[in-house]
């Protein structure tokens, strides 16, 4: 039975931003094709709507295109409603960034929850690989972030996220209000994984052995590439698992691995210091590339 | 009340609550063979690497069931729901797609092959004890091509509603051998003794009462879990060179 999420994308109207009561509702479609001359991918088609933006897509030396997602105003902001939408063409490959960490500001009094909503499309032999900076959400926001990912056979995905405590060098650690991430990863029609998470430290501490302990950051990275066996998936498992023990320091950072229930993996990391996180994920991937591509990992340039 | 042998197996919805409720106790018993003694989903994990200590597991499984057992409860309702339509009822379809959406919800292989293990054992000791055709149908089900593994939860919350137990009294029961199954791993694995592992199954049944109430009207989609060390636990299972688990 083909898996349908239950919630779809935030609700608007086609053309330009709209704004709404305390924020603003905007999207921002990507198109990505491979040129089948060149082979290169390039960034086809694009509808910006401020304040998300991208300038343009840089070439890569495997062929990939990489893009960085832009904010203008800096963060998300009260009242935000926020639509990224994105098409990786059969046979392109594209990597996505931020130009640096998502700030998700505390909203004025009466201002709706921000909300994010990513619905990703990646086609035949297509990959896409998505290596933001971390999420950071400041004292007493209130965010919701729904994201589905579809891939086609053979598409293959590189997908981390990172949450941060706060503004830890203020001494501001889980003092946001609420956060909420769902997650379906779908896979030729199969739901291969599904994530649901509600934070709402004031409610239920998250230094509770049963959440983060003494971890302050955490991530999630999933790695996929559909149609390949489940004993490929076990051999990849046992090898990144490898990566991942030596990765590990209890007391400062843990690295788990699993199989998913096909198609691909998860990571799941916690660390008390978020350079830790990023050095993890980059190890993972790096190990994760070569072994599922034969291909090296090309951390993303920054543009600022 | 009947004996219970003089009882039919034939119609569910007539039982009388005293057995219904024996029977709910029976099979929630964590002597019921269907292999829960032999996973500690991640927990063995996590006592090895000096995480989980005697003294902060009442507020380990304070937060577990809030997490993890709410969304094992909200399953173990759908699931519920579906079979207490009755026989004519039961989408098969839908009870595929409920395990399929349980087993995303569980990122650890082992833990994952465990909840399976355990909900195909539970539908099998069940349909040894009597005729259910609901619950036949839906082992049938799962087994069709592509087979689909069958939760513990959700054959849990099944097999109560075909039973015709009442729902609330399911959920709880499931959380609490759920519970008791997991401190029952700990006096396995750490210090802990009988009389404060029965202080504790003691002090978290008002937790169990929050969790089973939440679950009851929260939709499937907004059932969330956040438990990363319990599930860094659980992935890091495989490596442990001495293991007492299997999960």
């Amino acid at each position: 039975m083909n898996y349908t999420p239950t919630v779809q994308t935030t609700a608007r109207e086609a053309g330009a931003a709209i704004l709404t009561p305390g924020g603003v509702c905007a999207t921002l479609a990507l198109d990505f094709a491979r040129d089948a001359a060149s082979g290169r991918t390039v960034l086809a088609a694009s509808s910006q709507e401020p304040p998300l933006r991208v300038v343009r897509a840089f070439p890569l030396a495997d062929g990939a295109a990489l893009a960085h997602l832009h904010n203008v105003s800096g963060g998300l902001l009260g009242g935000d409603h926020l639509t990224l939408s994105v098409n990786a063409g059969a046979g392109a490959s594209v990597q996505l960034t931020t130009t640096g960490a998502t700030r998700i500001y505390r909203p004025r009094a009466g201002a709706a929850e921000t909300t994010q909503a990513n619905d990703i499309r990646v086609a035949e032999d297509a990959l896409l690989e998505y290596l933001p900076d971390p999420l950071i959400p400041f004292a007493g926001a209130r965010y919701a972030q729904r994201t589905s990912i579809h891939l086609a056979h053979g598409a293959g995905l590189f997908w981390w996220e990172i949450v941060a405590p706060g503004r830890e060098a203020r001494g501001e650690v889980f003092q946001y209000e609420r956060l909420e991430m769902k997650t379906d990863l779908i896979a030729n029609g199969r739901l291969i994984a599904a994530e649901r998470l509600r934070l709402e430290p004031r409610n239920h501490a998250l230094a509770s052995l049963a959440r983060l302990g003494p971890y302050h950051y955490w991530a999630t990275f999933y790695i996929c590439r559909v149609g390949l066996d489940a004993g490929t998936w076990l051999t990849t498992e046992t090898h990144l698992r490898e990566v991942a023990t030596q990765l590990s320091r209890p007391g400062e950072s843990l690295w788990g691995i699993s199989t998913l229930v096909a198609d691909g993996l998860v990571v799941r990391g916690v660390a008390r210091r978020g350079r830790d996180v990023i050095a993890g994920l980059h190890a993972a991937w790096r190990e994760a590339k070569l072994r599922l591509y034969g291909r090296e990992a090309i951390p993303p340039r920054k543009v600022n | 009340m009947p004996a219970d042998a003089d009882t039919p197996q034939r119609a569910p919805f007539a039982l009388g609550q005293d057995l219904a409720d024996l029977r709910l106790l029976h099979l929630a018993d964590s002597a019921l063979p269907i292999g829960s003694l032999a996973h500690s989903f991640g927990l063995e994990s996590l006592e090895a690497a000096g995480i989980l200590q005697v003294s902060g597991l009442a507020d380990f499984f304070r937060g577990y069931l809030e997490e993890a057992g709410l969304v094992e409860a909200v399953f173990c309702r759908a699931a519920f729901r579906l079979a207490s339509t009755g026989p004519a009822q039961f989408s098969l379809d839908q009870w595929r797609g409920l395990n399929e959406q349980l087993a995303a919800r569980k990122p650890a292989r082992e833990s994952r092959a465990a909840s399976a293990s355990m909900g195909h054992n539970f539908l099998l000791t069940v349909l040894a004890l009597g005729e259910f055709p609901i619950v036949s149908e839906a082992l049938a089900a799962a087994k069709r091509p592509p087979a689909v593994a069958i939760h513990h939860g959700a054959a849990f919350g099944l097999v109560s509603g075909a039973l015709g137990f009442d729902e609330d009294r399911a959920v709880l029961a499931w959380l609490h051998q759920t519970i008791a199954n997991m401190v029952s791993a700990c006096q396995r694995l750490l210090p802990l003794g009988q009389t404060e592992a029965a202080r504790i199954l003691w002090n978290l049944k008002g937790t169990m009462i929050e969790t089973a109430a939440r679950s009851a009207t929260c939709l499937l989609d907004d059932a969330c879990g956040f438990m990363p060390l319990l599930e860094w636990g659980a992935m890091e299972h495989p490596a442990l060179a001495t293991r007492l688990f299997v999960s």
